[in-house]
């Protein structure tokens, strides 16, 4: 798992200045193992094409057994990463017949995985500065958003798979509560729901998501109408719109879809 | 030029919430090119930026946008009694620029170069904000999720295409500037 939000990021030019005390770093700090071997690498004024494994090695462990807590889900990344270094070191033990060549130096594959990462933050940074210009400049977003050009000039915003996925699991998480009884097997099936649904938008224009999801009788049953809907949006027989944000969605048959095959 | 052409530009952008393209101009005006559209923007975007505004035009997702001079940041926050914006963490950076320079990238590509084992967290939280967007699946084993930056990622770094992104020249200086300040 990723951590949601890490504690005041280091620095871009990396962590924390060491207290004089010695040298304390809390895990959290680094996003992953590549940046833990990257600042490492940058402490000990190392050239990153020509890393001296033995020592890295062991500053990349001493760093794992110095810091108290753990975090299984990202231990294992770092853990990984210290696997690799050891079996590269090992690569170096073996003896050989000739020399190795530039291509064939076990450490390559993670240098050039480490100048992947360098650039990609080197990128985030850039990224970061332009955030920052960004949060200095002020647009209005209150006004109403430009009808879109095709569609029959109704006030109104096109949801997306999110916002129908979001309100779908909000009912779910309902019901969870008052649904502990086993339900008797009735079978919903896709063509069904859809006919039904579009029978109830040919006789009220439109159907409110949330109250029609809700008011299905079983857990089962909403998640067959959520994919039915799910399905018409998708073949443009139907368009799930709000008038504003935070509204309530609401399903509206298609004027220009195409034909469903009924009976 | 027509009449006025760039009075009703400023209107119409005025108006416009999202970035107005040219092309959406145009299709108001009857009887102008792209060009001369293009041409009065730029006399207004050059009115703007001299002195006697508190706002510009600027160009972004390949539209244009009235946007508060940065030099008025404090007041429009005491206007509006916000402290400040908040700020996109390290982890959704890193994946915004692997995404945005690699796309479109699957969340095991993401993974493998942010060298972490879940990136999903962040990419459900850019998927949220509408940083990112799925633009399909891989025809791979499994048929992973694709994804892409959005419209809404060129407005929140204030880019016009992507073609504005940070250049490799760029980013090859920024990591020099950072050996050098360790040497």
């Amino acid at each position: 798992m990723d951590t949601p939000e890490l504690p005041p990021p280091p620095a871009p030019d990396g962590p924390p200045a060491a207290p004089p005390d010695g040298y304390q770093v809390k895990l959290e700090v680094f996003e992953g193992p590549l940046d833990l071997l990257l600042f490492l690498i940058r402490k000990k004024k190392i050239d990153i094409h020509d890393i001296p494994i033995a020592v890295i090695t062991r500053e990349y462990l001493d760093y794992l057994n110095r810091k108290d807590r753990i975090n299984l889900d990202r231990e294992a990344e770092f853990l990984f990463m210290a696997a690799l270094l050891i079996y590269i070191k090992s690569q170096f033990l073996l003896p050989r017949e000739q020399p190795l060549t530039e291509e064939e130096d076990p450490r390559k594959p993670l240098v050039d995985r480490l100048l992947d990462f360098q650039k990609i933050r080197a990128a985030s940074l850039l990224l970061k500065e332009k955030e920052d210009e960004q949060l200095q400049v002020w647009k209005r977003t209150a006004l109403p958003p430009l009808p879109a050009p095709v569609e029959e000039g109704l006030d109104l915003i096109e949801v997306s798979l999110f916002d129908l996925a979001e309100a779908f699991f909000a009912i779910l998480k309902k019901r969870e509560y008052d649904h502990h009884r086993l339900l008797k097997g009735k079978d919903i099936s896709l063509e069904d729901k859809m006919k039904e649904i579009i029978d109830i938008l040919r006789a009220k224009t439109f159907i409110d998501f949330l109250e029609y999801l809700e008011s299905q009788e079983s857990l089962e049953e909403a998640l067959v109408s959520f994919f039915c809907l799910l399905e018409l949006i998708k073949s443009h027989i139907v368009i799930a719109v709000q008038e504003q944000l935070f509204h309530t969605i609401k399903v509206w048959l298609r004027k220009d879809a195409p034909r469903m095959k009924t009976p | 030029m027509r009449e006025h052409l760039k009075e009703i530009i400023e209107a119409l952008v005025f108006i416009s919430v999202e970035p107005l393209t040219p092309g959406r101009i145009k299709s108001v005006l009857t009887d102008v090119t792209e060009d001369e559209v293009k041409q009065a923007v730029a006399a207004l975007q050059a009115e703007y930026e001299g002195p006697g505004h508190g706002i510009r035009i600027v160009a972004t997702a390949g539209g244009y946008q009235l946007a508060t001079k940065p030099d008025y940041d404090p007041q429009v926050r005491r206007l509006l009694q916000i402290e400040r914006k908040s700020r996109l963490s390290r982890a959704a950076l890193e994946t915004l620029s692997i995404i945005a320079y690699h796309q479109p990238v699957t969340q095991a590509e993401v993974n493998a170069l942010r060298s972490v084992a879940d990136s999903s967290f962040t990419l459900h939280t850019l998927l949220q904000r509408k940083l990112i967007k799925i633009s399909g699946r891989k025809k791979a084993p499994g048929s992973p999720l694709l994804y892409k930056t959005s419209e809404d990622f060129l407005i929140y770094f204030g880019l016009n295409d992507l073609s504005e992104l940070p250049s490799q020249e760029e980013i090859a200086r920024i990591l020099e500037q950072e050996n050098n300040a360790e040497t």
